[in-house]
């Protein structure tokens, strides 16, 4: 079937899915996989900005968009096409979860796209957008793909709220259950959310291009030594002073990337973008929020990001500007333990290039987690005024010269510890020391920051994880 | 819709920067807290007019304290 058959068959309903998965591609560059029917569910191949990607989509038309054991077929025929082709794969969502009518055998479907995703995960990227419900079964689908994309109408959850009321007494509608607030800033489920349907689509073509055709780099391209490469003026004066590391992220890419998780533990970003001609992904401490500290939610949010960067083969760049872990009853009992060690296995494992640059501080364990040189980082870069340290000079200070000043007399001992907070920064503190141990490879000149990270990662041997991207 | 702001950690209220019945836009500086030894700007995340401002300075506030609201 044509395409223009296609669609003077389906009624202007904006939720057909041929009308759908067509501004997922390039005008023109759509060829339907699977014929229009009552199955549910509808595949097709065609062209993102020149790039080859498969799409499947949910028929909201019929019976809600539930799924039977043939549509789930199709779903998992079409991931599977797109890892044989290794070209990314988009789902468009809106599904009310198994078709009951089918009993067990639609469950086994369900299960069986479950299987697919899994098989294809970290070998292909796989892009899920939610345009409706996605419930039950349907939840989990986006769940599993690598990044997660929901419409203003999106609504993810795995019992909706008649069951949740039924079963908990909660009253609660679809939009606070499950809606783009729910998943975008709470749960995390969501990586980005769209003001339209439209935007959303978009989000994917750009998440599809960035990841299916990466480029290459081209570090001579970079301009370096002028006013506007000078990377360093937006951080702010006052080295005590918290500031947005969005516009430094923004500045060290070639074009405005895409967000990952920007509402979900908002003290670490994680960005895909391109740095001198080629994707590259980006982590970096927020100190705008709780002070850039890690904590378990953004130690598992950059973990997640780690590893999908490194199974994709997608360099990494590191920001640090890091004052330690969040402390805390709470962040122990929410597993900073065991979340944070998601982060140090993430990057000790990843063989893709990253680079690191301290821009400012990194502390203590925090330091160690951010891409540290003994985690494996390709290089460690360093601003000339950052500071490396296990603390600040103050505190640092005040735990190994506690003695000493308690025993100075007390109009003796804020000039005490001023000459002993200096003596600290002299021999431990400032990057120096760092440089001369090695977890330091060089201070570099902010003007220089984007050509001498592209360099570092051009350098390096391209390599990929083996491993899949699970949604940790 | 009202929008509450609220702190997202424990710190001491440093500077009280705005004040009721301001108006601001998404990205102003509401208050700047004092937290793990750094100067931490609360700032409005959609525009309006600050209806109130909940803490002054010297106040310590816990997580989920509320800091103000824009309306």
């Amino acid at each position: 079937m044509t395409v223009t058959q296609a669609i003077s068959e389906a009624s202007l309903d904006e939720r057909d899915p041929v009308v759908r998965l067509q501004t997922v591609f390039d005008t023109g560059t759509m060829r339907l996989l699977t014929t229009r029917d009552d199955v549910g569910v509808l595949t097709a191949a065609g062209l993102v900005d020149g790039t080859r990607v498969i799409a499947f989509a949910c028929d909201a038309t019929r019976m809600g968009g539930a799924l039977g054991a043939e549509g789930c077929r199709r779903i998992a025929d079409a991931i599977d096409t797109a890892v044989r082709e290794r070209v990314p794969v988009i789902g468009l969502w809106h599904s009310g979860g198994a078709r009951i009518g089918e009993g067990v055998a639609a469950l086994d479907g369900i299960g069986q796209i479950f299987a697919a995703m899994v098989r294809a995960s970290g070998r292909i990227p796989q892009i899920s957008v939610v345009l409706g419900p996605a419930a039950g079964g349907a939840a989990y689908g986006p769940a599993l793909t690598d990044i997660v994309v929901m419409g203003p109408a999106g609504r993810v959850f795995v019992t909706g709220p008649e069951v949740v009321r039924s079963v908990t007494g909660e009253q609660v509608d679809m939009e606070r259950l499950g809606g783009p607030d729910a998943h975008g800033r709470r749960s995390g489920v969501v990586h980005i959310v769209a003001d339209s349907d439209t935007a959303a689509i978009e989000q994917a073509r750009n998440l599809a291009r960035l990841l299916g055709d990466q480029g290459r780099f081209c570090p001579d391209d970079v301009t370096v030594d002028t006013p506007e490469s000078d990377l360093s003026t937006l951080l702010p004066a006052e080295s005590a002073r918290a500031y947005d590391v969005k516009p430094l992220i923004k500045r060290l890419l070639d074009e405005p990337g895409v967000e990952l998780h920007a509402k979900w533990a908002p003290n670490i970003v994680t960005t895909l973008g391109r740095l001198a001609g080629r994707t590259v992904g980006v982590i970096a401490n927020n100190p705008l929020r709780l002070g850039g500290c890690l904590d378990a939610a953004s130690a598992e949010k950059a973990a997640r990001f780690v590893r999908m960067c490194d199974s994709l083969g997608v360099p990494l760049v590191v920001l640090v500007d890091v004052p330690g872990y969040l402390p805390g009853v709470g962040q122990e009992w929410d597993g900073v333990v065991r979340r944070g060690a998601k982060l140090l296995h993430a990057f000790a494992e990843a063989v893709v290039p990253r680079v690191t640059l301290i821009t400012r501080k990194a502390y203590g364990g925090a330091y160690i987690a951010m891409n540290s040189r003994a985690l494996g980082a390709t290089a460690v870069f360093a601003w000339p005024t950052a500071e490396v340290a296990v603390m600040g000079a103050p505190a640092a200070v005040n735990i190994i010269h506690r003695r000493t000043l308690a025993a100075a007399p007390p109009e003796e001992r804020e000039e005490l510890r001023a000459r002993l907070i200096a003596e600290h920064e002299r021999t431990e503190g400032g990057v120096n020391r760092a440089l001369e141990i090695g977890v330091v490879d060089e201070i570099i000149k902010p003007t220089q920051t984007r050509r001498r990270i592209a360099e570092a990662l051009a350098a390096a041997p391209p390599a990929r994880g083996a491993h899949g991207n699970i949604p940790l | 819709m009202a929008e509450e702001i609220r702190a997202e950690m424990v710190a001491n209220v440093w500077k009280v920067v705005a004040s009721e019945g301001d108006t601001v836009s998404d990205g102003d500086t509401l208050v700047i807290l004092e937290s793990m030894k750094m100067e931490i700007p609360v700032v409005a995340e959609s525009g309006g007019t600050l209806t109130q401002l909940a803490v002054k300075e010297g106040d310590v506030v816990q997580e989920g304290d509320l800091i103000a609201v824009i309306s």
